[in-house]
């Protein structure tokens, strides 16, 4: 579900970079006609034909365009927006599922950090490494998570967050 | 003037370092404005000189500069929050008291730009569709040949080169003082602003 909605921020923030690039070429484009246009209007008065319509109605198309874009943008940005919120409460409220499984399991501190640093799918040795431990001490601490938990090893361990995942949707 | 205090915006980062905060504060449109206008400014100055073989080259970058400083100008109408104008008022006065707290070591971090940095947003503004104006004007049989014209599309071409170094003197002191690089923020489009400047 957090993944999910990660990669679908990076991609809308991808769609708002290149809409963003998209929208400053085309006003480029867009004041070149219409100066053009105006140009031919106010300069040398000759306004005839029907060249000079196409050019004037496809200025306006592409002002039109723009306005378009700037629109179409802003509503990506807004779902940009959005999706970092959702996000953010997603991460929060796991961490508060996380931590109210941990208290009903009665951890102690060690043995909270080390079951997080599980979750995160960190090996044994690595954890050792990183709280400056005997791997020996993260084994029999990693037992205690276990056995507190009433599961017989990590897979186990994830499928119970996992369930209360699925189960919120 | 967005003063940090009084913003808790949604778009904080977890992932910058301990002791600073990351804001998305440059949205990709002011980001390529920006660069965009810089490089339109460079180019037409010191790249194609406006006689010889340069000179419709420099005619092309002032007009890319000036269509620029407009989409600028829509954006900052219709654009997300830090991008708008509102967000940065012209307010001599604001831009005055900011320089005598920068002076007495107060030092507000501005998520968007600070009230100094806006005046010289709009001067640099303005000196760009000025100098697309008279430029375009010494193009038009009416004005060609004029003198003041011309005159004053050299005026003005002096006044933004010390405009340019102003804004740059600015940008280094603003880093310096406040600790929020502002270079990188103008490419990634992040301020990442001490935490406890956030308030």
């Amino acid at each position: 579900m957090t993944a999910v909605a990660v990669s679908d921020r990076a991609r809308t923030g991808r769609r708002a970079a290149l809409l963003s690039a998209v929208i400053v070429v085309q006003t480029l484009c867009a004041i070149f006609f219409l100066g053009d246009v105006i140009g031919d209007l106010v300069g040398d008065g000759q306004f005839e034909g029907p060249h000079k319509w196409v050019e004037i109605v496809a200025g306006l198309a592409m002002v039109g365009g723009v306005a378009f874009l700037i629109f179409e943008l802003r509503r990506v940005m807004n779902r940009v927006a959005i999706l970092e919120n959702a996000t953010r409460a997603a991460q929060g409220e796991m961490a508060d599922v996380i931590e109210a499984f941990f208290d009903e399991w009665n951890l102690t501190a060690s043995e909270r950090d080390v079951a997080l640093l599980m979750l995160k799918g960190i090996e044994n040795d690595e954890i050792a490494r990183i709280r400056g431990t005997a791997s020996g001490t993260v084994r029999a601490q990693g037992a205690a998570v276990f056995r507190k938990a009433g599961v017989d090893g990590r897979p186990q361990l994830f499928s119970i967050f996992m369930e209360e995942l699925l189960a919120g949707e | 003037m967005t003063e940090v205090a009084s913003t808790t915006s949604g778009a904080r980062d977890r992932r910058a370092p301990d002791g600073v905060t990351s804001v998305k504060v440059w949205d990709p449109v002011v980001r390529l404005t920006h660069w965009g206008v810089a490089a339109a400014v460079l180019g037409c100055s010191f790249l194609f000189e406006p006689e010889g073989n340069g000179a419709d080259l420099h005619q092309l970058f002032g007009y890319v500069g000036v269509g620029l400083v407009v989409l600028r100008l829509v954006w900052g109408l219709v654009g997300p929050r830090h991008a708008r104008l509102s967000s940065f008022p012209p307010n001599p006065m604001a831009a005055l008291r900011h320089l005598t707290d920068l002076h007495r070591g107060r030092r507000h971090v501005h998520l968007s730009h600070n009230p100094a940095g806006a005046l010289m947003v709009y001067n640099l503004w303005a000196s760009v569709i000025a100098m697309g104006v008279t430029g375009y004007m010494m193009g038009t049989v009416a004005f060609f040949g004029i003198d003041w014209v011309e005159e004053a599309h050299e005026v003005i071409y002096g006044w933004i080169m010390v405009s340019v170094v102003l804004h740059l003197a600015g940008i280094v002191l603003d880093t310096v003082l406040t600790r929020v690089p502002l270079v990188p923020a103008m490419i990634t489009g992040r301020k990442r602003v001490p935490t406890d400047r956030l308030g």
